[in-house]
């Protein structure tokens, strides 16, 4: 079971990170989440979604869902995201297990990108 | 005030070079509860500098649906009159997490300064550099100074140094709600503009009783036709504006919303590249972020296509020109060739007429989109409407689009998570001092 993330259906609104940061720290915070939009390519209108799991980091792109295995070398011909640093040092995803709504991202989405993959 | 709150004010005095902290008692926000309601007080309590307020609303940042916004209370060079204006996309809430709740800042520097604002620290820092800089120019500059591109601004372009009526304060890159020339404010203080970056936690009193029924509105609210659609096009459609959609889906790449706003109230237009992109363009500037849509559509009526009318819209937002304001003066001047205009935009000095009572923002339509909220007087509906989403920290478009999101709900969700004891007299007796 696992989340999984339609980022051409995401609108960017960060719903996702807030709900995931609350799980985390029972406050409303963003600094503990393990989803993420990223949002830094503004100007390009270039959007999509991080999601740190137990071994991997996955970039939810526009053009498609890429999986990076967490201690495998990077591709030294891509250029990485400056946010990826700081998501791999967060807990990975739990799926919200002691939540009673289940994953907090997918319930808070308000456009359902986010759903639970069996 | 222990909860929703950072439990500060910070009061810059631009013409001292200093910066001061408050504690946001408990007291004022019982009796003002946020947003434009303490702003308000705040300007009272100033009155004598004539200060710039920004305030984050009581909600604002929360998981309250659409809890998107700060606001800018000023006294308008336009109306005369102390005016709200809504901060928008995700700068609204940045605010809030870098540390401060309400910011008032008084005097002029004598040399160009902006406010950076990061994690509970308040610094006035030197902006000789970027004077003279446009809105884009600035807002790079600040985010490669600090190496984070998710520095939130609110920035002023060459429009707010000449001191024009037609100034806006743009969020980030973009134009937005300020029709009031708060941007000639900021530049005749010599503030550039701020930046924003914060970590924060904002603690709830009953962490679980507030999302219980902060899900159980978004589940009401997604239950709305309106869900289904995206953007700026379908606005437009609602308005009236039934040509407008077709008209502007050439250029239309993305639609984006602001923080928790369950529709997406925002449109990208590519300019120079094919909208249909979906890969990261290696054009490094594509397009224009819009949401204001009377501008769109004033652009549109003086007969441009959408990619004119976004090459428009581009150049307000770097020259920080109101786009209504151009596109009135270039109406005026019967120029409706994009050249002329885009000359246009940077000699525009003249605001755009004002309509309603000068308090709150006509960016956001002045009647309710896709719903139907059974009111009588739509001018007075809308002048609260506006006044509720200043106060709680509403987006203020989704606040005229979605009647889930009610008066009783905000004030329901900031007694569970403030501690309070909020009524509907209070809220009445707020609305009553603001809305002029």
């Amino acid at each position: 079971m696992g989340i999984k993330i339609d980022a051409l259906k995401c609108t960017n609104c960060m719903a996702c990170e807030m709900a995931c940061g609350y799980h985390r720290d029972d406050g409303f915070a963003f600094l503990s989440a393990c989803i993420v939009p990223y949002r830094a390519r503004e100007k390009k209108d270039y959007f999509g979604v991080l999601l740190k799991e137990e071994d991997s980091l996955v970039v939810a792109r526009p053009e498609g869902t890429e999986i990076n295995r967490i201690g495998e070398e990077a591709d030294p011909d891509k250029e990485a995201d400056a946010s990826a640093k700081p998501m791999l040092l967060r807990e990975a995803c739990d799926l919200c297990e002691d939540m009673k709504y289940g994953p907090m991202c997918v319930k808070i989405c308000p456009v359902d990108a986010i759903s639970v993959e069996e | 005030m222990e909860y929703l709150s950072n439990d500060k004010i910070l009061v810059v005095d631009l013409a001292k070079g200093d910066v001061e902290e408050e504690e946001l008692s408990e007291e004022l926000v019982a009796e003002r509860i946020g947003g434009a309601g303490v702003n308000a007080h705040l300007y009272g309590k100033y009155a004598d500098d004539d200060p710039i307020v920004l305030g984050v609303g009581l909600l604002t940042g929360s998981m309250y649906p659409a809890s998107a916004a700060s606001v800018l209370t000023a006294k308008s060079p336009v109306t005369g009159k102390l005016c709200h204006c809504p901060v928008t996309l995700k700068v609204g809430i940045e605010i809030k997490y870098a540390g401060f709740d309400y910011i008032v800042i008084k005097g002029r520097s004598d040399k160009p300064v902006y406010l950076w604002i990061h994690d509970g620290v308040a610094d006035i820092a030197d902006a000789a550099d970027v004077w003279g800089k446009d809105v884009w120019e600035t807002t790079d500059a600040w985010r490669k100074g600090v190496g984070d591109d998710l520095l939130q601004t609110m920035v002023i372009g060459p429009a707010g140094e000449k001191g024009l009526d037609c100034a806006q304060v743009c969020c980030n890159y973009w134009t937005g709600p300020d029709r009031f020339g708060i941007g000639k404010l900021f530049g005749q203080r010599n503030l550039k503009g701020m930046a924003f970056r914060g970590m924060g936690l904002l603690e709830a009193a009953e962490p679980e009783d507030f999302v219980d029924e902060a899900f159980e509105l978004l589940e009401a609210v997604k239950d709305n036709d309106f869900m289904s659609k995206k953007g700026l096009g379908p606005i437009c459609a609602a308005l009236g504006e039934t040509d407008a959609e077709e008209w502007l889906s050439p250029v239309v790449h993305r639609h984006s919303a602001d923080y928790f706003t369950p529709y997406a109230t925002n449109t990208f237009a590519f300019i120079d590249e094919d909208p249909a992109t979906v890969t990261e363009t290696a054009k490094p500037e594509p397009g224009v972020l819009i949401s204001d849509i009377p501008a769109l559509l004033a652009f549109k009526k003086l007969g441009l296509s959408a990619l004119d009318a976004a090459k428009a819209m581009q150049a307000c937002a770097r020259q920080g020109v109101d786009p209504l304001a151009a596109a009135t003066a270039s109406g005026k001047a019967g120029k409706t060739a994009i050249d002329e205009i885009l000359a246009q935009v940077a000699a525009t000095t003249e605001p755009a007429a004002m309509e309603g009572n000068g308090v709150f923002s006509p960016w956001c339509p002045r009647k309710p989109i896709f719903g139907d909220f059974g009111a009588s007087d739509t001018d007075a509906w809308w002048e609260r409407r506006q006044a509720v989403a200043a106060i709680f920290g509403i987006q203020p478009v989704f606040a005229v689009m979605c009647p889930q999101l009610t008066e009783e709900s905000m004030i329901s969700l900031s007694n569970i998570g403030g501690e309070l004891e909020l009524d509907p007299e209070t809220l009445d007796a707020v609305i009553g001092d603001i809305a002029g």
